[in-house]
């Protein structure tokens, strides 16, 4: 089911996890692995048994970021393969399913972009972050966008107009990262992570995680609009069926 | 503005096997025309000498900034109250004259005149009269004498999918022929004014409008020309029945909206929607255009959290509404005039059409083009 070019699949009762998987290029990102990023996408989100997708690299490269001999020297340049790139993370941040990002070593550019997309983020302590595409000339894509709200404007500045790089313990007092860890303790601490998220209740993920994301954007009134829509949702869901008949059960209906 | 990438979605679509049938009827032009004035809330509050808080409140955050409206001449400042007799006349003159311009508007990019038409079908929901609107402007305009004609009554804002759906079926079974659709509402002639807050929720939200479609088919019409109309889906909610409705107010018509209803419309929007794409082998998140119906800030939120559509796939749906209000079965229609015009469509590229209203009803069209 799950046969990709450029990622490793693993499924393990209801969790997905995808390996970013080009060992001859640092798990550099290209075109291919955008497809199969989108596509993985795509299949989790139709698996109705599946409630978690990890993204992971190899114990020493997450991703080294953009693969750059994607792009023809000779050829004129255009913006749609970025354009993908901004699709499938915008897929994969709106996904049915809870996400995780599980870092290892080197994580540059689109790397940290996909972290960013996760509802969870953790690393093993020697992870390394950076975007370093401005002091290379070009855009760090998206996270222009989302960076910011996750650590506000100067830290955002700091890391993107100087491309330093920061380890995995400051990316966690930033607010980048849920938790870090040592390397003996990594497979521990991705699975206390997962189950940290369930139970899955896809309605409530799905709602809570898009009211939050518009949290930075919407005005009060049409937020209120939107919640009152969600919520509706909700306690319309069988999930909060079940949780209202056993209220009223202990109640002695 | 963000321009979403339709590429990927024609892969998609491709990998999918979807496929359109090479022929099938395709809406070659689209006309709107409103009321000559212009409305804005403010402006209706002060007619209405409406001085009650909650109800100033329900007209000022309905997100709607102007409507058109067929409103009679003020008396000392305020709007005089209407007899049944002169809403029935004005839904009949507001009907002739806009319904009459929309069909010009539609049929004058073709080159076209009444007289081409094959076959004519006129729906409203805001005023009774008989003989029907067809006959009325088949007199006014010059139709011919022999073409084919249905009057809808009654059915209310979902009533432009269904309207479409006879014109399409017309137009499948008469390969060639022109058919027009007339959606034309003139709310102003169901205004009750009698201070209560569920007839301010009816006047603060509803708009005058008129919208004609041509449909044909004929297999030399390309893309360019407009989409091709796929399929349809229906959903009734027969426990919402009494959800929207009229009552009668003493010797008047008076719209009825229950305070739940947007939310149980966004509860099963899911339904017909999921059913429409699914058997096209389709999911949401891969149709490029959504035309869904201006029917309330509300209803636009319940349907925008029940199948995961961003305020971006709604920006006509939500620009009609602030611009328009509610224009009940013709808004569907100012929405596809208003992407249209925006030039990001593409050949390949699949739309979604979803318009609810009474019965309780959601009803739901797949264009390709």
């Amino acid at each position: 089911m799950y046969q990709y070019k450029t990622l490793k699949v693993k499924r393990d009762g209801n969790v997905v996890t995808a390996f970013l998987d080009r060992p001859d290029g640092r798990n550099a990102i290209n075109m291919q692995m955008v497809r199969d990023l989108s596509d993985l996408i795509d299949k989790v989100e139709d698996a109705s048994d599946v409630a978690v997708l990890v993204l992971r690299g190899n114990a020493d490269v997450f991703t080294c970021g953009i693969d750059l001999r994607d792009f023809p020297v000779e050829k004129p340049r255009d913006i749609y393969g970025l354009q993908k790139w901004e699709r499938m993370c915008r897929d994969l941040e709106r996904m049915n399913k809870f996400t995780v990002a599980a870092v290892q070593g080197e994580c540059t550019g689109g790397g940290l972009q996909l972290a960013l997309l996760c509802d969870a983020r953790i690393a093993e302590s020697h992870a390394v972050f950076r975007l370093d595409e401005v002091e290379k000339g070009f855009l760090p894509g998206m996270a222009t966008f989302r960076l910011a709200k996750y650590i506000g404007l100067g830290r955002a500045k700091n890391l993107i107009l100087t491309g330093r790089s920061i380890r995995a313990a400051e990316a966690r007092d930033w607010g980048i990262l849920d938790q870090v860890c040592d390397q003996a303790e990594f497979e521990d601490l991705l699975t206390r992570t997962i189950e940290s998220l369930l139970p899955f209740h896809p309605v409530a993920l799905e709602m809570a995680r898009r009211l939050l994301m518009e949290s930075f954007s919407a005005s009060y009134d049409d937020f209120l609009g939107h919640y009152l829509a969600a919520q509706h949702r909700c306690i319309h869901s069988e999930a909060f069926r079940r949780l209202v008949e056993e209220a009223g059960g202990k109640q002695g209906g | 503005m963000y321009k979403p990438i339709s590429s990927l979605n024609h892969d998609w679509r491709q990998k999918a096997g979807f496929t359109v049938p090479e022929v099938a009827p395709r809406i070659l032009s689209v006309g709107t025309a409103t009321p000559p004035c212009k409305y804005t809330q403010e402006e209706v509050l002060e007619l209405f000498q409406e001085s009650s808080p909650k109800i100033r409140s329900v007209f000022l955050g309905g997100h709607i900034q102007s409507r058109y409206l067929y409103l009679p001449e003020p008396v000392d400042g305020a709007l005089p109250q209407e007899s049944n007799q002169q809403l029935l006349d004005k839904h009949l003159n507001g009907a002739l004259e806009i319904g009459g311009q929309a069909i010009e508007e539609c049929l004058r990019p073709l080159g076209l005149e009444p007289y081409d038409v094959d076959f004519f079908c006129a729906l409203s929901t805001t005023g009774f009269l008989c003989p029907g609107i067809t006959a009325h402007l088949i007199k006014k305009m010059g139709f011919r004498e022999s073409v084919r004609r249905v009057d809808i009554l009654g059915m209310g804002c979902n009533a432009g999918v269904n309207g479409l759906q006879t014109v399409t079926s017309y137009a499948a079974a008469n390969p060639g022929k022109l058919g027009l659709l007339l959606c034309v509402e003139i709310c102003s002639a169901a205004y009750v004014d009698n201070r209560s807050l569920s007839t301010a929720v009816v006047n603060s939200l509803f708009g005058d409008g008129a919208a004609a479609v041509l449909v044909r088919q004929d297999p030399a019409d390309t893309w360019q020309q407009g989409p091709r109309v796929i399929d349809f889906e229906s959903h009734i909610i027969p426990e919402a029945l009494r959800a929207m409705r009229y009552d009668l107010d003493n010797t008047k018509l008076s719209f009825f909206l229950e305070r739940d209803i947007p939310y149980v419309i966004g509860a099963n929007v899911e339904k017909p929607v999921g059913r429409l794409l699914g058997r096209h082998g389709l999911k949401g998140k891969y149709v490029d255009h959504w035309i869904v119906h201006s029917g309330g800030k509300k209803v636009i939120d319940a349907i925008e959290y029940n199948i995961g559509l961003t305020n971006y796939d709604m920006r006509h749906t939500l620009g009609i509404l602030r611009n328009y209000g509610n224009l009940s079965s013709g808004s569907i229609l100012f929405s596809y005039k208003e992407l249209t015009r925006e030039g990001l469509i593409r050949s390949g590229d699949v739309g979604v059409v979803i318009a609810m209203g009474p019965g309780t009803s959601i009803e739901t069209a797949l264009v390709a083009w």
